[in-house]
């Protein structure tokens, strides 16, 4: 059910991506994650067209993160602040971070390979039910994803939605 | 906490004894993207950049990467690369918001001055398609009747395919995007999946940038002509298609097609004294 | 043997050579030279021209230990360049033709700048960049032409320069570009100008703008000093130029490059153009100032060279044209 990429470019990261449905303690996930109790980014799943939009900001975060340019304070939160249009971070976590009410959460974890028991005792941590990652197609909310991106119709006959998201998370610092 | 530290958490010695400890980290600069390419298929070595075909996030990629050239002052170096690479993203992503197919971009790295991009499947450049029609084209001219309809079947596609440039151009500068370097092998024809029909996706926006100016808009398509005619012998009417679609297409062509007589007059009546 | 003289006198300077297959034999030149922040007018370099023309062509002979008995073809430069000092030297040359009894040949100048090149540097098919104070183009041989993959498209390179040279008052003796390469080697800050390509073409009329709004400026308020405006606007503009070489050799598939007018024998020019060249594995070649710069060997081995493939342009066939592109000529005596 977990979804694994090794970041190419990083060959010592891997993103795993855990999608849970039905989580009934998301404030309390919340709270760990800001206390550092949760070594992973909380993601608001319906903001998510697909798992690769997780990946591109996970590759942009940890190259951020080798260079010294995080625009925030975590590899965590630069995931998520990643994954917003604009440079507004207090907006990005609002968006794209896990809220407190929330009843499905994206669990993005950066690890080395092989970390078995670390994902699962994160994952632990989780009261929810846990489903396919591919399953984030059906929870998107595509007119908000579109409203929030800019995305018009025109764009959508060249290309995909995907494309038209991840296009705009690459290069939002110099737009 | 600091990155380092958190990395060092992320990953730490217990579990990984080959892993350099955080403190190591800083030193390491991006120097991964470069030498990340040293496995990846080189497909284009470039007058300023060299163009690899790879996987990225599990997707088909290309990598653009932008050198630095020796021969300029290293201000100069440094500004135009990191200036150009900027200007592709830009661009491309511009182009994408009004329904112009280019390239998806997944991830900048402007210390590398590397571009990834959607790897653009099935396509081939409009240079090479026009070259190939051509020549098939020549080989049946003293052949059958069937060889000439053939023939003129090219000759057809052809003339839609300049028809195809010409409007997509015409979008192009009516969002004021100046491509800069407008060549038949800057444009990829793209093969619908079923095989219905192709698209035309246009590429290599490095020295693009944004004007309303009619102007840079003629020289735009000055720059296309010359490119064009001197890659393509006996193509004078096929360009003439294309303009004439462009015409038909972009709102403001009138303005723009004057200019390109200018420019094309400037190059012959230019004084050239020395 | 074939002994082909030259006439040029296309802009500032005139000169008169005499090329026996192959081999220099003289090319005596004179310059006319107006002070610092003027240029020259057609009417007195015709005048300077006229007035010196006799003297030259007595130099040519004598050095070259020829009579006009001994001449073949007598070459003169049909165009490009300014109208009145192109008929001052038409005229002698089609004079002298008469008196000698030989052949005339209208010379196009970019091409006498081209296989004086070929001549004295044995490059074999290079891509040519041409280059001085009215011209600036990329040119490269294909199908019986000359071609022009890469020009500008407003003003010439040394017409940016010499401008330049006009706005900050630097001597035009012994030519203004030479003084700015001077000037330039003394400067070392670097001072951002527009710097514009297009395709394989390039644009100075913006960077002239620019620098002729902001040069006094930036001088008066010790900015940055002259020979710091001299080194910045030749980087600038030579990085243009090499720009748009390398992108029409990687569009031609070639590994040669020839530098040639008289912007060619800046020597900065030279080191950067060698520098992108070894970067490419390719070769460069260059001339100094004897054949870059307007002479009349440069006419006189064109000449030559048409002469030998049967073409003669007939005495009422001899005028001049003050524009005349260089892939109007049918090149007879190339494969």
């Amino acid at each position: 059910m977990n979804l694994t990429q090794e970041l190419e470019l990083f060959p010592d990261h891997t993103v795993t991506q855990m999608l849970f449905k039905e989580v009934k303690n998301a404030a309390e996930l919340r709270q760990s994650a800001v206390d550092g109790r949760i070594n992973g980014a909380l993601i608001n799943p319906t903001m998510l067209v697909n798992p690769f939009q997780v990946l591109v900001a996970a590759n942009k975060a940890v190259h951020l993160q080798l260079i010294g340019k995080m625009k925030t304070r975590s590899l965590n939160s630069e995931i998520i602040f990643n994954l917003s249009p604009t440079n507004n971070i207090s907006e990005a976590f609002k968006r794209f971070g896990t809220s407190d009410g929330d009843e499905s959460v994206m669990l993005v974890v950066v690890h080395c390979k092989n970390e078995s028991q670390l994902l699962e005792d994160i994952a632990a941590q989780v009261d929810g039910r846990q489903v396919p990652v591919e399953d984030v197609s059906w929870l998107s909310d595509l007119a908000k994803i579109r409203k929030l991106f800019k995305v018009a119709p025109q764009e959508e006959t060249c290309g995909t939605l995907l494309d038209a998201v991840v296009c705009r998370m690459a290069i939002k610092d110099v737009m | 906490m600091t990155p380092d530290h958190l990395v060092a958490l992320l990953c730490p010695p217990l579990h990984n004894p080959r892993r350099r400890r955080g403190g190591n980290m800083a030193p390491e600069k991006s120097a991964t993207v470069p030498q990340f390419l040293r496995g990846a298929e080189l497909v284009k070595q470039g007058a300023e950049a060299r163009v690899y075909r790879t996987q990225f996030l599990g997707r088909p990629t290309i990598v653009k990467e932008r050198f630095s050239k020796r021969y300029r002052h290293v201000a100069l170096d440094e500004k135009l690369t990191r200036r150009r690479t900027v200007q592709e993203v830009r661009s491309i992503l511009r182009c994408r918001r009004a329904g112009i197919p280019a390239p998806a971009v997944y991830f900048v790295d402007y210390t590398s001055h590397c571009i990834f991009l959607e790897e653009i499947l099935r396509s081939s450049t409009v240079r090479d398609h026009i070259a190939s029609t051509q020549q098939s084209a020549s080989c049946t001219v003293q052949e059958l009747d069937r060889d000439q309809d053939r023939e003129l079947v090219q000759e057809q596609e052809l003339e839609q395919l300049a028809q195809q440039v010409g409007q997509i151009l015409a979008k192009m500068h009516d969002e004021d995007v100046i491509h800069g370097d407008l060549t038949t092998s800057n444009m990829l024809l793209r093969r619908s999946p079923e095989d219905r029909g192709s698209d035309l996706v246009l590429i290599d926006f490095g020295l693009s940038y944004i004007s309303a100016l009619p102007e840079d808009k003629g020289v735009d398509l000055y720059v296309l002509e010359k490119a064009f005619l001197s890659t393509h012998p006996h193509t004078e009417a096929l360009f003439q298609k294309l303009l004439k679609s462009y015409s038909a297409s972009s709102k403001k062509s009138s303005a723009v097609l004057k200019k390109l007589d200018e420019v094309r007059l400037r190059g012959r009546k230019r004084s050239m004294v020395g | 043997m074939t002994v082909v003289i030259g006439f040029e006198g296309s802009a500032n300077k005139i000169g008169i050579g005499i090329i026996r297959d192959g081999e220099v034999l003289s090319n005596p030149r004179r310059t006319y030279i107006t002070p610092p922040g003027q240029g020259f007018m057609p009417s007195d370099t015709a005048r300077h021209h006229r007035a010196v023309i006799l003297t030259v062509l007595k130099e040519a002979l004598e050095q070259a230990g020829l009579k006009p008995a001994d001449v073949d073809c007598v070459a003169y430069t049909k165009g490009p360049g300014m109208g009145a000092p192109l008929v001052t030297v038409a005229l002698v040359a089609r004079t002298v033709a008469q008196l000698w009894g030989k052949p005339l040949l209208g010379v196009n100048h970019c091409i006498g700048h081209i296989e004086m090149g070929r001549l004295i540097t044995k490059a074999n098919n290079p891509t040519v960049l041409y280059v001085s104070g009215g011209n600036t183009q990329v040119i490269a041989y294909s199908e019986r032409r000359y071609r022009i993959f890469g020009e500008t498209i407003d003003i010439a390179v040394g017409n940016c320069l010499d401008r330049f040279a006009r706005v900050i008052k630097i001597s035009n003796d012994p030519s203004p570009g030479y003084n700015i390469e001077q000037m330039a080697k003394k400067g070392s800050q670097y001072m951002e100008l527009p710097y514009t390509v297009k395709g394989m073409d390039v644009s100075f009329s913006g960077i002239l703008s620019y620098i002729e709004e902001a040069a006094n400026k930036m001088l008066s308020s010790g900015q940055c000093t002259a020979e710091d405006l001299c080194f910045s606007l030749q980087e600038t503009v030579f990085a243009m130029l090499v720009e748009i070489t390398e992108r029409a050799m990687a569009h031609c598939g070639s590994q040669e490059v020839l530098i040639v007018g008289g912007v060619g024998c800046n020597v900065r020019l030279q080191e950067m153009m060698g520098v992108m060249c070894d970067e490419r594995g390719a070769k460069l070649f260059a001339t100094d100032e004897r054949f870059c710069i307007d002479n009349g060997a440069m006419i006189a081995q064109a000449g030559w060279e048409m002469f030998r493939s049967g073409q003669v342009t007939e005495l009422e066939d001899s005028w001049i044209t003050q524009r005349y592109r260089t892939d109007e000529v049918e090149v007879t005596w190339r494969d």
